[in-house]
């Protein structure tokens, strides 16, 4: 009888561990939807997905490291490695300064960036303004549909900021912070969304600046250029050439879809 | 804001009318297996050539063969969810996958060779506690419906599924929770295949497979689950090389292989040594004991002596060897020979274990016995093949087996 005890317990607490480790996850993502968490955890869901060469650490840019993944889906605020490295330097503040010409595109300096391609720029009356920087912009110039969050709705950083499409391609623009959105531009405004931070301060310790700008959209463009010379069609840039305004249109054999997954971190 | 999330970047595949006709010959061999596996559900277990007295037939080979070779799936998951054996994520969705076919597969055998299909819910709601065979019975379909929940995440993942947030979240949240039924599923496949080793510790009228051992369980125990341990990381480097040279990409960094081989080896010198030992206990004490001197079994053609010489030596010694030094792993040729030869002495342990011990006379006026499986029986056989390479296909087309393959094509 004891026998028949213990191995029908031993069964049915099976049956239950595995209905409880489904049922418990079901829960925990329920609660990660009603507290606003899930576009943060999609991010970190997909991130692992990228090549490796995608997730390269920031430090790899600035020559800290010469390989280096990042292993925490880009998010440096709680990274000891940076916060050591970055130890001596004034992490709040942009410098400002003249804008940097990085293979004829504008990157002014006064701002922070994010590695999918946003721009964040803080404002005096203590919300941030968020566009997308100039080789984004060439990307998905002149695009089909644009579709951006509702004023009063919250972004998280990682999440998702907006969407774009561009010949076919539905692109979806990763937030450079957390925040409410309190208005709406566009391409022609020269801006998108402006937010203002979770708790009034913007944190930008996740975000490029100053010095690490040059070398990581030098990367960006040979990742680009490599994923255009994949579609059969090699690019060529002669010294002092400038990338066009609509590079889509220069390409119109190439995976379009597969560029802009490529390049705005899709995996 | 909870947008559909942007079209994924996939790993290049064939075009779709490639794939079709890859699927064509497997999905007929489905088909077949279907109609033969119909005829002994409708028309009963006439349709096989199996009878009371040869009661193991081809299905139970398979079953004890592929759950061995599924073993990947637990082992692997023990090493990298329990271990910490990070190198062995590159090949857990694939090992994932092949546990789950060999499996379902072997459920879906045993479905067929019960022979009463509408009864099957009987061995949960009328457990026979006393036979082995429950615990199989049971943790062989718990441990089924763990590969299941583990195979959601990979699922949930493919490029279109994974646009939809709440999957993704839910696979997220799962995947945290994954230690929890690796070890589930660890425990699970430790009673299973040691229960299916157990049951030769109560089969006392077999001599042949009779054993003996410590307290309830008997030798065959304990070398069922280590061959299986390491039978299973054989089976995955295999199938990967396979894979990886039917789809002409590189799917695994270039020491994830050797390294399922070292495990391998490493498991397989210890169960060499045991069966070793356990065969000359068995030869000297164990059948002695029940009437039979144990060279009398190997005097019946075609089973004669060579056929423990090749389990232990061929496909036990010889592997475990190769596997165990460093320069032979490193070579492609002798490191899938000695997988090769791993999975092929797990087959011809299981066949031993079940088509050999009925075919040899228990008593002393008993005729060898001789048993060829039916069409419809090895239709069967051949439609589990068959699903099983349609699974893995359509898997390997629309899911990531292999995470490193993106990078290895940057």
């Amino acid at each position: 009888m004891l026998s028949h005890i213990i191995f029908l317990s031993l069964f049915y607490t099976v049956v239950a561990v595995l209905c409880g480790t489904v049922a418990l996850s079901l829960f925990r993502a329920a609660c990660d939807f009603r507290a606003h968490r899930a576009d943060a955890i999609c991010w970190q869901a997909t991130f692992p997905d990228l090549p490796a060469i995608e997730r390269a650490c920031r430090h790899e840019f600035t020559g800290e490291f010469e390989h280096r993944t990042c292993d925490r889906a880009f998010d440096c605020r709680g990274c000891q490695t940076h916060a050591a490295l970055t130890a001596t330097q004034s992490a709040g503040v942009a410098p400002v300064g003249p804008e940097a010409d990085v293979f004829g595109l504008e990157f002014p300096l006064d701002r922070f960036y994010h590695r999918g391609h946003a721009w964040a720029h803080p404002e005096p009356d203590g919300t941030v303004t968020v566009g997308l920087d100039a080789l984004g912009a060439r990307l998905v110039a002149q695009p089909e549909a644009i579709e951006l969050p509702a004023v009063g709705s919250h972004i998280q950083t990682n999440g998702c900021g907006w969407h774009v499409r561009k010949r076919g391609a539905d692109v979806r623009i990763l937030s450079p912070l957390d925040g409410e959105v309190v208005a709406t531009g566009g391409p022609r405004q020269g801006w998108y969304l402006r937010v203002k931070p979770d708790g009034g301060d913007f944190d930008a310790r996740h975000l490029l600046r100053g010095s690490e700008i040059r070398p990581w959209i030098a990367r960006e463009m040979e990742r680009l250029q490599a994923s255009l010379a994949s579609t059969g069609q090699a690019i060529m840039m002669a010294d002092g050439g400038v990338l066009v305004d609509d590079i889509a249109a220069s390409y119109p054999e190439a995976d379009w879809d597969a560029v802009c997954a490529q390049i705005f971190l899709q995996p | 804001m909870l947008k559909a999330i942007g079209r994924a970047r996939a790993p290049r595949r064939c075009t779709t009318n490639q794939f079709l006709l890859w699927t064509l010959p497997w999905a007929a061999l489905l088909a077949f297996g279907l109609y033969g596996a119909g005829l002994c559900l409708v028309k009963g277990l006439n349709q096989t050539n199996m009878d009371n007295r040869f009661v193991f037939g081809l299905w139970i080979f398979l079953d004890l063969t592929v759950i061995a070779l599924g073993a990947g799936a637990f082992f692997t998951g023990f090493l990298l969810y329990i271990l910490k054996k990070r190198e062995l994520q590159a090949v857990i969705n694939s090992a994932v996958v092949i546990g789950f076919i060999c499996y379902s597969g072997a459920m879906a055998a045993l479905l067929v060779d019960v022979g009463q299909p509408l009864r099957f819910w009987f061995t949960f709601w009328h457990p026979n506690v006393h036979s082995m065979l429950t615990e199989v019975t049971f943790c062989i379909s718990c441990y089924l419906t763990v590969l299941c929940i583990e195979y959601i995440p990979i699922v949930l993942k493919n490029r279109k599924l994974r646009q939809v947030p709440s999957f993704l979240v839910f696979e997220f949240e799962l995947h945290k929770l994954m230690p929890v039924l690796a070890g589930v599923g660890t425990f699970l496949s430790f009673f299973h295949q040691g229960s299916l080793g157990g049951l030769y510790g109560v089969l006392r009228g077999r001599p042949f497979a009779f054993r003996e051992g410590f307290a309830m369980w008997p030798s065959t125990f304990f070398l069922f689950i280590l061959s299986a341990a390491a039978a299973g990381p054989a089976f995955i480097l295999l199938t990967t090389w396979l894979v990886s040279k039917i789809s002409g990409k590189q799917l695994v960094g270039p020491g994830v292989l050797p390294l399922l081989g070292r495990i391998s080896g490493i498991l397989l010198v210890p169960y060499v040594l045991l069966k070793s030992i356990d065969t000359l206990v068995w030869i000297n004490s164990t059948s002695p004991a029940r009437g039979f001197t144990g060279y009398q079994f190997y005097a019946r053609k075609p089973f004669g002596g060579w056929i423990l010489f090749a389990e232990i030596v061929v496909f036990g010694l010889v592997p475990a060897l190769i596997l165990l030094r460093r320069r032979l792993r490193e070579s492609h040729g002798w490191l899938l020979s000695a997988a090769a030869l791993v999975c092929a002495g797990i087959a011809l342990n299981r066949f031993v274990m079940t088509i050999q011990t009925l075919a040899l006379p228990t008593l002393p006026f008993d005729p060898f016995m001789s048993y060829l499986p039916s069409w419809q029986e090895t239709a069967t056989f051949l439609g589990v093949f068959g699903y099983g390479i349609l699974i893995y296909s359509f898997s390997f087309r629309y899911l990531t087996l292999f995470p490193q393959e993106k990078d290895l094509q940057c």
